[in-house]
Order: structure tokens, then C-alpha cells, then sequence
């Protein structure tokens, strides 16, 4: 695979890695902080497993974000200038895998804000 | 509108989770039926539109397939649809089986194939044990306490909450209020061995009132026989050995084994809520134990004559 080529699949799948990595950081923290009795500890107001949650959360959808621009530029490029079919494929993929992804990592940040952080 | 009322009926009753009788319950119940109706409108409109796609003449379904079709219908509908429910979902998650203050307090636990309940000692009121039957008070917040003797168990009453499983060595919580009055059946929702669909139990949800009085009640001793014939089945009872296992309160026997049976008369079913509470039940029980719920960890007294048996059933009975 050409650097160029490697890229193109980074951006199209790096609405999912920064969805997995919100999921781990998540999970991991949360069953960690409550598993030890830590998530009592609070800043400015906010236990410390909301506080993960919100910087785990807001940081993936920046992420997503962006790369949901770049795949939308990408894609409007690509229209001017007929493209091979695995460019198509690629950029398509691209704009829909990132905008889902932007919805999937608000999702999982939703319960921090309803539930009770041990529940 | 009658097709409707065929499946339905019966689903109300002591054992049904869409009779709910407390406000957990309740919630519950209304995320059901939302969940129910919501998927089938959803599939039922899935379904046509599917048909519609393969049987109408192309030219008219060609909007099916038309990007803004996929975007709205394929995406934006679903997204819209599931950011709905996720909140309305876990805000009745947040807002069921919360602890109260000043709950009142009740152990169970699951063991094959029956249900140790304990009542804790609460103010004045003195501490005493009981099987196979819940009694609460209405109105006030209630945490049961659970865990298992033996294998995993799961503590239901479906008309009241969820369910919460009994784990040995691990001690769940659950949490509900009764709203309404009554008779409800609680049941073993975890199989647990060969008679897990004979563990069952009664819940009596009374007026506040008459749960002090049946809990002054069983925080007695049992009852003294009042005639020859029950002070003979008495006799028969401490023979027999049962009193190994079984804990009469106020005699010799205190087995801790088996399930208290200082009331035993008092409950309205025996086995686990699987017979009436009468001499003739009880007596078949002692003789066939073995016969009726292979497995349960009581043997049978099959040589018993009839006359032992009316005598030691008849104690039993008596110890309302
Ligand atoms: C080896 C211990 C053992 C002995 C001995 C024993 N039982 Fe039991 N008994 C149990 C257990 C365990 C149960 C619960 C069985 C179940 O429902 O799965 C039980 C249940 C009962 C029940 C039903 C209680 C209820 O609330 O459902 C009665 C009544 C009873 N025993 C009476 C007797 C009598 C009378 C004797 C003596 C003739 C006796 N038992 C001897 C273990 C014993
Ligand atoms: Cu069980």
C-alpha cells in the first residue's frame, strides 16, 4: 500500500478508532475508579468518572469532527475530478463511517449525564 | 380491537408484569408497552415498504432508492428514533430500584428450592425469620436484601419491579414500593436445579396496620398445642426429628437447615407457594415430599400411619 493510499484508509476509519478509544477509556476508567472506591473524588463539582467521561467524550467527537470535514472536502474534490472506484468507495465510506461515529460517540457519553457514576 | 383483547387477557393476575402495582412498576411497564408498539409500527411500516419494493411497477418505486430516501429514512430516522430512547431509557433506569431512607428491611435468601426470609430486628419490633412469603406494607419503601445459600437464584416479583439475581456470597439489593393492596407471586428466575419452576413465593401487600399486627405475630413463639390430639402431633414432630432442620421458636426444635416453621399455619401456601396451606396439603407433603418435588432437600415420611400424620399436620396447622 502506497503512503498515500494508507492515509486515505486512516481517514476513513478514524471515525471508528476514536470511537473505540473513547469506549476504552470509558469503561476502563469508570469500572476502575468504581471498582476502587476512587469515584468519589470530585473537581470543580464533578466526580471524577463524569469529569473522564465529558474530556474522553468531547475530545472523540473534536476528533470525529474533523475528520468528517476532511472526508466531506475529500469527497467534494473527487466530484470535479472523475476518481478510480476504490477512491469513490474510500471517500464515500469515509463521510458516512465519521458521521455515524460523531453520533455513536455522543451516545455513549449520554449516560454520564443521567446516571449516578457507580450505578 | 377484539383480536387485541385475545392475547391480552389473563396477562392481568398475581404473577404479571402488565398488572403493575407500584410505581417502579409502573415505569417499567410504560417502557414496554413504548418499546412494543414503537417496533411494531416500525416493522409493520418496514414491511410495506418493503413489498412496496419488490411489487410495484418500477417506475413508481424508483424513490425508494434514491440517495435522499437512505438518508432520512436509513439514517436521520433510526439516529432520531434510538437518541429518543437511550435518555428515555436510562432515566427509567435511573429513577427504579433506588434505595429510600428509612426503607424497611427484608433478607432473602434463595436456596434450593425455597426462600429463607428474615425480617430484622426495627425499633421495638424483635427480629424473626419466616419462608416462602414476602408481607409488606403499603405505601412504604421497602429494600430487600438477597443472596443464595447454594447456587445462583434470581428473585422476581413481576408485578412490583424487576427481577435481581441471588448470588452466593454476594449480597444485591432491590428496592421497590407496593402501591396497591394484595395477593402478587414472586418466582425464581434463574434456573437453579431440577425443581427451579417449583420455587415460588407469596407477597401480601397490607395496610400499615395490619403489618404491624402480623409482624407482632411472628415475632412470637409458637403456640402451645391446645388439645391432646395436636400436643400428640407435637410429639410426633420432635420424634421425628424434624426439628433438625426445621426451627419451631418456644421448643427444642432448631434446625436451621429447612425453612422456619414457627408460623408455618399463618402462610398462606407450603412448598415454595406450590399448595394451599391446609392438613390434608400438609400431610401429603410429609408423607410424599419426595413424590411431589423430587430433588427438594426434605425426605419423605411415607411410613407415617394416617393417624400420625393427621396429628403432626394438624400441629403444623395450628401453629398460626
Ligand atoms: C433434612 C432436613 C429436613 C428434615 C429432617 C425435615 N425437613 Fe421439612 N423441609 C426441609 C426443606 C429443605 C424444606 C424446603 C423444601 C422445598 O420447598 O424445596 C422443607 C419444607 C417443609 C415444609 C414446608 C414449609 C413451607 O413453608 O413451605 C413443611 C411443612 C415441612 N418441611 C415439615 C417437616 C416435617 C413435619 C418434618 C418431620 C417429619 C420435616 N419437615 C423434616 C428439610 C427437612
Ligand atoms: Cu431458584
Amino acid at each position: 500500500m502506497t503512503g498515500r493510499r494508507t492515509a486515505q484508509v486512516c481517514l476513513t476509519l478514524g471515525g471508528l478508532i476514536a470511537w473505540a478509544i473513547q469506549f476504552t477509556i470509558i469503561y476502563g476508567v469508570t469500572s476502575t475508579l468504581c471498582g476502587r472506591g476512587w469515584a468519589d473524588t470530585a473537581l470543580l463539582g464533578m466526580g471524577a468518572v463524569q469529569i473522564t467521561i465529558l474530556l474522553a467524550t468531547l475530545t472523540a467527537l473534536a476528533a470525529a469532527a474533523i475528520l468528517l470535514i476532511v472526508s466531506l472536502r475529500q469527497e467534494r474534490q473527487q466530484r470535479d475530478h472523475p476518481a478510480s472506484a476504490t477512491d469513490t468507495f474510500l471517500n464515500e465510506s469515509g463521510v458516512l463511517i465519521n458521521g455515524l461515529s460523531l453520533v455513536v460517540i455522543l451516545w455513549h457519553g449520554v449516560p454520564a449525564v443521567i446516571l449516578p457514576a457507580c450505578a | 380491537m377484539f383480536l387485541w383483547t385475545v392475547p391480552v387477557a389473563g396477562c392481568g393476575g398475581v404473577q404479571s408484569a402488565l398488572d403493575p402495582a407500584g410505581g417502579d412498576a409502573w415505569d417499567l411497564y410504560r417502557l414496554t408497552i413504548v418499546m412494543t408498539v414503537g417496533a411494531t409500527l416500525i416493522f409493520v411500516f418496514v414491511t410495506a415498504l418493503l413489498l412496496y419494493a419488490v411489487f410495484a411497477p418500477p417506475e413508481r418505486r424508483a424513490w425508494l432508492g434514491t440517495r435522499r430516501t437512505i438518508v432520512y429514512g436509513g439514517l436521520a430516522f433510526p439516529i432520531v428514533v434510538l437518541s429518543l430512547l437511550l435518555p428515555y431509557g436510562l432515566v427509567v433506569m435511573r429513577d427504579t430500584d433506588v434505595p429510600q431512607p428509612g426503607a424497611l428491611q427484608i433478607e432473602v435468601t434463595g436456596e434450593q428450592y425455597w426462600w429463607r426470609v428474615r425480617y430484622p430486628a426495627e425499633g421495638d419490633q424483635a427480629e424473626f425469620s419466616t419462608a416462602n412469603e414476602l408481607i409488606v406494607p403499603i405505601g412504604r419503601p421497602i429494600t430487600v436484601s438477597v443472596t443464595a445459600a447454594d447456587v445462583i437464584h434470581s428473585f422476581w416479583i413481576p408485578n412490583l419491579g424487576g427481577k435481581i439475581d441471588m448470588i452466593p456470597g454476594r449480597i444485591n439489593r432491590f428496592n421497590f414500593t407496593a402501591e396497591r393492596p394484595g395477593l402478587y407471586r414472586g418466582i425464581c428466575a434463574e434456573f437453579c436445579g431440577a425443581q427451579h419452576a417449583r420455587m415460588a413465593f407469596d407477597v401480601m401487600v397490607l395496610e400499615p396496620t395490619e403489618f404491624e399486627v402480623w409482624r407482632q405475630s411472628q415475632a412470637q413463639p409458637a403456640q402451645e398445642p391446645a388439645i391432646p390430639h395436636l400436643a400428640r402431633g407435637r410429639d410426633l414432630f420432635r420424634a421425628g426429628g424434624c426439628g433438625s432442620c426445621h426451627m419451631v421458636r418456644g421448643t427444642e426444635a432448631n434446625g436451621q437447615f429447612g425453612p422456619d416453621l414457627t408460623h408455618v399455619g399463618s402462610r398462606r401456601t407450603i412448598g415454595a407457594g406450590q399448595f394451599p396451606n391446609n392438613v390434608g396439603t400438609l400431610a401429603g407433603w410429609i408423607a410424599n415430599v419426595q413424590q411431589i418435588k423430587p430433588g427438594a432437600k426434605m425426605p419423605s415420611y411415607g411410613s407415617l400411619t394416617g393417624e400420625d400424620l393427621r396429628a403432626m399436620a394438624g400441629y403444623l396447622e395450628s401453629l398460626k
